[in-house]
């Protein structure tokens, strides 16, 4: 497999793996050939001509593509003859033939191959005195991306990447000849998942990135190394920056976790870092009114109402929400602060404790990707339950697909609706939400070898693959974990790995982008930093000899709970907003003697806040957060508001520590971080600097063996799913990647893109119900309405009605009041 | 859009191609599209990718590509006229003019009542009967042949044939002279000669010769009968590869040791029989399909015996429809008699000949970009290695073999390889099929030994030049890829090793004769217009190279010529050959390569007479730059006029033309 063969390239010997491109045996040589449409990452084509050399053949000196031709022994290669230069200087020739040189006015320009490589091998004058071809100048092939189609130079590398890694072909080359164009088909934009990747393969400006479009020169930006935090892969990003300003984002390489992939949500969704609706001050409300005040006089206010608040209730009746979107350090701070000085548990996160989660994340995203030269991935089953990749984790979406199309590797997916990878053709295992278990017991019973009814055909596919299968993977996501059913899910799951043998493991994946780190942090009401049980008498000692207190003893409340709970008097909110999620919670958040909200922008429970924070974003404090599959990974400092009076949560919480009576002389955010590795052994070696560019997994074996957090305990669990003459559907809610969150929703370029409000429903039902996709509806639950327009999908099972989360202007929680199931009716308006 | 009848016709095509390929029936899938609306409307594109399970992208692409499949209406006839180098030498441009004058529009353009649509065309494979046109009856999608098209009287004879509706009551091709009552009658096949007896060519002037019926009562179908009942595979390789034939669609590579090279064992294997027959110059195929079209499939036959292959395809070339229509009929009578299908001739053996339509696309004549094609993609070539031999057609063992080729097997089994090699020389056996065109009195096809003289063709086969005050100054031994000869070079033997001695190939055994009337800046003109057109676009010298090329050569044409142009012209020739993606590159190259270096004295003479004083042309100032990311900058609308008074033949510089 890795014999090495010799071969001599300008005279020099080197021994390389067999089978490696020429191109890429030159470069490990110190060699430079230049190239355009040869990638690293992508099968050779073979199109550009920029990479001829001179081989020695049997039929003497050969001029031959060395970003096609693999290496052999004893091969003899010239890169710098008179001959190579000669054909480098007419292929640049060719190149430039037709290319606009509009240089000055092109995004470009300063990070540009083609410049690169006419300063470099280039003829330095040109010999054309025709007109040049004309072409479309410059049009939005997506709302993302803009095509300039003079300035392409038909590298194929857009197309390819579609086709290779989105197996999404919508890029191609158009016409022939001098004719021949890069174009979309008409009126069917780009919309894969990760277009924007094409952006950066591209060697000249021909695609552009339309939301940073002008924004910077590439001379002028600073660059900050980062990752991106709008789901929990934890890509990793640069931050490019001028001007207080963040400029652009672009991916960067890291092979154990994105390859150099990035989402468009992460790529293109950033105008909130800079919009001008972020909280720069702290408010207090005076007279009914938030109003600008100094932090001393906002945290002097919390100080002393959450003082008289615990004297008069006792410390449970202060709880606090911490957040899967904000840093370890601010999560650890946060519930360091409720524990230590408050002296309580009533400390959770959305998804938190209710949902029954495994500590440990994924095993790790690189034992599912295929690289473009790696092995194939070491898993070899996959099965998805209640996850959507695609929306929900896209680059894990771009991983599976890889994986699937040249790793081997079968995928099963079981999910409320038919997602978009259920197009591989393996089986798909559907399930309406709150029946959940039962499926996960017929397929264990298939696995187990129990006869089986005729029409359970995907069941017994999927049996088959899990059974045969040597290194299997089921991930569960927390929409299929929540609540009561959620701890049925989980052990349900457990005995499916345990019937299918050696081999199979069991990973939850959280979808947040630090949803792991906030877990990992202790933001649970029943689990102490490290995921350690309350009555763990080592993590105990441990954090009581660190933080100097005694530990409360009691599970807290849960993040539903606190919110559904008359007895809570104060409440911290920290990148959260549960107003939306409930009109109960929104009521009741009303009532209390204290809240306060921590947030980047006004929330609608910062509306209701009596004391409202403004927090660092991500971009704007030094953090660590740690993705699916505990990798930590840091986050510097690369923007700052000079207008903004903004701090980190963490800092705010150390602040009101001080005020309350205690001392955590945190200096930096690096002292956090280095506080974390004390309290958490997993994290013992995590210091900042330790993590480096590409972060860190932390340990597996370092999380307590026994049971992990309980979620929530397994009450009676809720009819579902029968024939129900009132409300005759199952709603399936879920996240969607272009939703009409603020982070998302900032981004003006991208409103095209983002869901309707809409109720999408099977079209037997549409049917059924003598609706039609555009139907302006009124779906009802037994908790409230909402008015939504009608989509038909066969994605959607018949009898369940599907709304997203988050959509803008219409709250899926009107319908679901703090549950997780509901069922439905759709009434035309 | 697709409608339920188109539904059921396109899922009827797509059936014929294997499980899960059915992306290949995508070209004969469009045609149905065509044939409904007159062109490919896009959402009826988006349709069928829907159907082929593909993007639209993908689609849209392939439109683009292929010459013979439009984006926007073309009218009830579309007139083709062929301009190419062959045609050109005579009078293939007046042609067009008269065909202009006739209708009263520019080509490029359409009738008011959009009855007649009028383009140029390269290459039609009908040079000996130049200058011709093809129509397409957009209501059927039938493509007939009109030829012989000398006058302006012949022009309007055939335009109004058409509008009186009786232009398409057979599809077999028209000329003037066969029609003196101007109903519609059609012409037989066109002048045929050479040695006698003839073997390839025997039975195409024969009465019903196309039928299975005479060419049974010929001998035909005996050998197969034979062969696959007494000739083990192995043995049968060994002859072909005794024989020593070679390829006939222009590389020459013995057919033999092609066939040697597939991998022992490895099921499914395909044949595929190049019937792209888009060499300018060469229109041998063509005739033969039309005419004795069992004689290709008793070859076929024979090939996928010696092969163990179970499946052929032939990929013809769009424009033959009337041979496409022959073959299809040929194959039914052939499957009927059991001797395709399963266990033919009596033996366990099976065979299934699909018969596929290109589109119009010069570069499917190459191996690897037919097969593309032939796998539903624009027709761009592919890497090699891995050679067709080892993974082809569907990444399977993949055998092209052009028609000519195949049809040598069946006379090389029918009498044997001794007799084969009496004619021709050790290294070029057999006879080969000579199509002469360009300016000599009597243009045709002629079966001749190889190393027959190039000047005994020329001369005593055709008749001399056309006109006897006007000597023969070049000629084109193999297809207008390849070098010119010169007078002194007229002797050289028509056999591959001499040819390639002498500085050109023998290629296709298309032979074009050019007389002193003719410029030959306009042949070089010409003939990079034509490679400009047909570049894939894959690769970039060829792509931008071509067109460069062309430019230049045109602004010499127009009389702002400079000096230092052939020197440049030479730079970007050279930096063309051996430097692009697939051997077109080099193709397109090695006629201006040999136009320079033997009358160059040509081409410094016309830029001398008519820019004397080397002014360069008038650089062309961008537009501003609107950096409106909303808005297309309209440049695409381009209002350039035809520039002089030649033919300008720059379908985007056409207004209306899009």
């Amino acid at each position: 497999m890795t014999d090495n063969v010799t071969l001599t390239i300008n005279e020099k010997e080197v021994s390389v793996p067999a089978r490696t491109l020429l191109v890429d045996a030159a470069r490990m040589a110190g060699v430079e050939i230049p190239v355009f449409c040869s990638h690293p990452k992508l099968d050779p084509v073979g199109c550009c001509r920029m990479c001829l050399v001179e081989v020695d053949g049997p039929r003497g000196t050969a001029m031959m593509a060395s970003c096609t031709m693999p290496v052999g022994d004893g091969m003899v290669v010239r890169t710098d003859t008179e001959q190579v230069q000669t054909v480098q200087e007419a292929n640049l020739a060719f190149i430039l033939l037709n290319h606009p040189l509009d240089c000055p006015i092109c995004d470009k320009g300063g990070e540009c191959p083609l410049q690169d490589q006419t300063m470099r091998f280039g003829p330095g004058i040109s010999q054309l005195i025709e007109p040049k071809r004309l072409a479309k100048k410059h049009y939005d092939i997506s709302d993302t991306i803009v095509l300039d189609q003079e300035r392409c130079v038909l590298c194929w590398r857009c197309i390819r990447y579609l086709e290779e890694w989105e197996d999404k072909p919508q890029l191609g080359l158009f016409e022939r000849g001098s004719d021949t164009i890069v174009d979309i088909q008409d009126g069917r934009p780009v919309d894969a998942k990760t277009s924007g990747n094409i952006i950066d393969l591209c060697p000249v400006g021909a695609l552009t990135n339309r939301v940073s479009r002008f924004a910077y020169r590439p001379w002028e930006i600073e660059r900050t190394p980062s990752v991106c935090l709008h789901c929990s892969v934890g890509c990793n990003v640069r931050l490019d920056s001028r001007t207080h300003q963040l400029r652009r984002i672009v991916g960067r390489e890291n092979m154990q976790v994105n390859d150099q992939w990035i989402c468009d949500k992460g790529r293109f969704a950033h105008a909130w870092v800079n919009d001008e609706k972020r909280l720069a001050a702290p408010q207090l409300r005076k007279d009914g009114k938030l109003t600008p005040v100094q932090w001393g006089e906002a945290l002097a206010f919390i100080a002393e109402k959450l003082n008289g608040i615990k004297e008069k209730y006792g410390a449970d009746s202060v709880g606090a929400i911490g957040s899967g979107k904000i840093s370890n350090e601010s999560n650890y701070a946060l519930q360091r602060f409720m524990r230590a000085v408050i002296g309580t548990n009533n400390i959770d996160h959305r998804d938190g404790g209710e949902v029954a989660a495994l500590p440990t994340g994924l095993p790790a995203l690189a034992e599912l990707m295929k690289p473009q030269y790696g092995p194939d991935p070491q898993v070899d089953t996959v099965l998805l339950f209640g996850v959507d990749p695609s929306e929900e984790l896209p680059v894990l979406d771009l991983h599976l697909k890889r994986a699937v199309l040249r790793g081997g590797v079968k995928l099963i997916i079981a999910h409320a609706r038919q997602i978009e990878l259920t197009r591989y053709n393996g089986p798909y295992l559907s399930y309406v939400p709150g029946e959940e278990s039962s499926l996960i017991s017929r397929l264990t019973q298939a696995v187990q070898g129990s006869d089986q009814s005729e029409d359970e055909a995907a069941i017994s596919a999927a049996a088959k693959l899990l059974k045969e299968s040597e290194s299997s993977l089921i991930v569960y996501g927390p929409m299929a974990a929540r609540g009561e059913n959620g701890p049925g899910v989980r052990s349900g799951l457990e005995q499916l790995v345990l019937a299918a043998g050696e081999g199979a493991r069991l990973a939850y994946a959280g979808l947040d982008g630090n949803a792991q780190g906030c877990r990992d942090m202790g933001v649970l009401p029943d689990r102490l930093p490290g995921h350690f049980p309350l009555d763990d008498a080592d993590a105990r000692a441990r954090l009581e000899a660190l933080w100097g207190c005694n530990l409360p003893t009691f599970s807290g409340y849960t993040y539903k709970q606190m919110l559904d709970s008359q007895e809570m008097k104060a409440l911290f909110v920290n990148g959260a907003d549960p107003a939306t999620e409930s009109p109960d919670w929104s009521a009741s958040l009303e009532d209390l003697e204290l809240l306060v909200v921590t947030d980047l922008l006004p929330t609608a429970t910062a509306q209701k806040a009596d004391v409202v924070l403004p927090a660092l974003g991500w971009s704007e404090s030094d953090g660590t957060y740690t993705n699916l599959e505990r990798r930590v990974q840091r986050a510097p400092k690369a923007v700052t508001d000079p207008k903004s009076r903004a701090a980190a949560d963490w800092m705010i919480f150390a602040h009101l520590a001080k005020q309350m009576g205690a001392d955590w002389s945190f200096s930096d955010a690096h002292s956090v971080t280095a506080a974390i590795t004390q309290a958490i052994p997993a994290y013992g070696e995590l210091t900042w600097e330790a993590l480096g560019d590409q972060g860190r997994q932390w340990d597996a074996s370092c999380a307590p063996t026994e049971d992990a957090s309980a979620g929530r305990t397994s009450e009676e669990v809720p009819a579902s799913a029968a024939e129900d003459a009132e409300y005759p559907l199952s709603l399936v809610t879920g996240t969607v990647l272009y939703d009409g969150g603020t982070l998302f929703g900032l981004t003006e370029e991208m409103h095209g893109m983002a869901h309707g409000a809409t109720v999408t429903l099977n079209p037997a039902d549409a049917a059924k119900y003598g609706l039609d996709a555009g139907s302006a509806v009124t779906v009802r639950s037994e908790q409230g309405n909402l008015d939504l327009t009608v989509a038909v999908d066969a994605q959607v099972q018949t009898g369940c009605a599907w709304i997203p989360e988050s959509l803008p202007g219409a709250p899926v929680g009107a319908l679901l009041n703090g549950s997780f199931t509901q069922r439905v009716k759709v009434e035309r308006r | 859009m697709i409608t339920e009848q188109m539904r059921q016709e396109i899922d009827e095509i797509l059936a014929r191609y294997p499980a899960g390929r059915q992306r290949s029936g995508i070209l004969p899938a469009l045609y149905v599209i065509q044939r409904e609306y007159g062109y490919c409307p896009v959402d009826a594109q988006d349709e069928l990718a829907e159907i082929l399970g593909i993007a639209p992208a993908e689609v849209g692409g392939v439109v683009g590509f292929y010459n013979m499949l439009h984006e926007a209406p073309k009218g009830e006839y579309h007139i083709e006229v062929c301009t190419n180098v062959p045609c050109m030498l005579r009078g293939g441009n007046q042609c067009l003019h008269n065909f202009e004058n006739a209708l009263g529009i520019h080509h490029g353009e359409k009738t008011e009542d959009g009855k007649f649509a009028l383009d140029h065309m390269e290459c039609l494979g009908s040079c000996v009967t130049a200058p011709m046109a093809i129509v397409t009856d957009q209501k059927t999608g039938e493509i007939r042949y009109f030829e012989n098209l000398d006058s302006s009287e012949d022009v309007e004879k055939a335009i109004d044939l058409l509008k009186a509706g009786n232009g398409f009551h057979t599809l077999e091709r028209w000329t003037p002279e066969a029609d003196p009552d101007n109903e519609g009658a059609s012409d037989g096949p066109y002048r045929l000669g050479g040695m006698e007896p003839r073997y390839l060519m025997d039975r195409l002037n024969k009465p019903d010769s196309h039928r299975i019926e005479t060419y049974e009562a010929d001998g035909g179908y005996a050998t197969a009968q034979r062969v696959l009942n007494g000739i083990e595979p192995a043995d049968m390789i060994d002859q072909i590869k005794d024989s020593g034939i070679r390829g006939r669609g222009g590389a020459g590579f013995p057919t033999g040791m092609k066939w040697g090279f597939l991998p022992p064992g490895v099921q499914p294997r395909y044949m595929v029989v190049n019937a792209d027959e888009s060499e300018p110059g060469t229109f041998k195929d063509r005739i033969v399909m039309e005419y004795d079209p069992h004689q290709l499939i008793e070859g076929i036959i024979l090939s996928c015996h010696a092969i163990e292959s179970e499946k052929a395809f032939i990929y013809i070339r769009g424009e033959y429809y009337f041979a496409y229509v022959r073959l299809q009929e040929a194959l039914a009578e052939a499957t009927a008699k059991g001797y395709l299908g399963e266990k033919i001739f009596g033996t366990d053996k099976n065979l299934d000949i699909v018969l596929h339509r290109g589109a119009g696309a010069y570069e499917c004549g190459e191996e690897t970009a037919q097969l593309t094609s032939l796998e539903g993609y624009r027709g761009q070539p592919r890497l090699k290695p891995p050679f067709p031999a080892v993974e082809g057609l569907y990444a399977k063992p993949t055998i092209v073999n052009n028609v000519e080729s195949i049809c040598n097997v069946t006379h090389v089994m029918r009498y044997g390889v001794e007799w084969y090699k009496e004619y021709g020389t050790e290294r070029s056996p057999g006879m080969r099929i000579f199509c002469l065109s360009g300016n000599v009195k009597r243009p045709g096809l002629y079966e001749l030994p190889h190393a027959t003289p190039l000047s005994v063709l020329v001369n005593e086969y055709g008749g001399g030049p056309e006109d006897e005050n006007h000597p023969i100054k070049a000629i084109v031994p193999g297809g207008l890829s390849m070098k010119l000869l010169t007078p002194d070079q007229f002797d050289t033997p028509l056999d591959y090793e001499s040819i390639a001695e002498a500085g050109s190939l023998l290629g296709s055994a298309g032979v074009i004769a050019i007389d002193d009337r003719t410029s030959m800046v306009e042949v070089a003109r010409r003939t990079l217009s034509f490679y400009r057109e047909e570049s894939c676009g894959k690769c970039t010298p060829c792509r931008e190279g071509t067109a460069w090329l062309e430019k230049i050569l045109l602004r010499i044409e127009e009389g702002q010529g400079l000096g230092k142009d052939l020197e440049l012209m030479e730079f970007i020739a050279d930096n063309i050959a051996g430097k692009s993606f697939c051997p077109f590159g080099e193709a397109s190259v090695w006629g201006l390569q040999s136009n320079l270096l033997k009358f160059r004295p040509e081409f410094s003479s016309q830029i001398e007479s008519t820019n004397p004083d080397e002014i360069g042309p008038v650089l062309p100032i961008r537009p501003d730059y609107r950096p409106n990311t909303h808005e297309e900058s309209g440049l695409r609308d381009s209002t350039f006029a035809p520039a002089g008074g030649n033919i300008v033949l720059h379908d985007d510089l056409v207004p209306g033309d899009d």
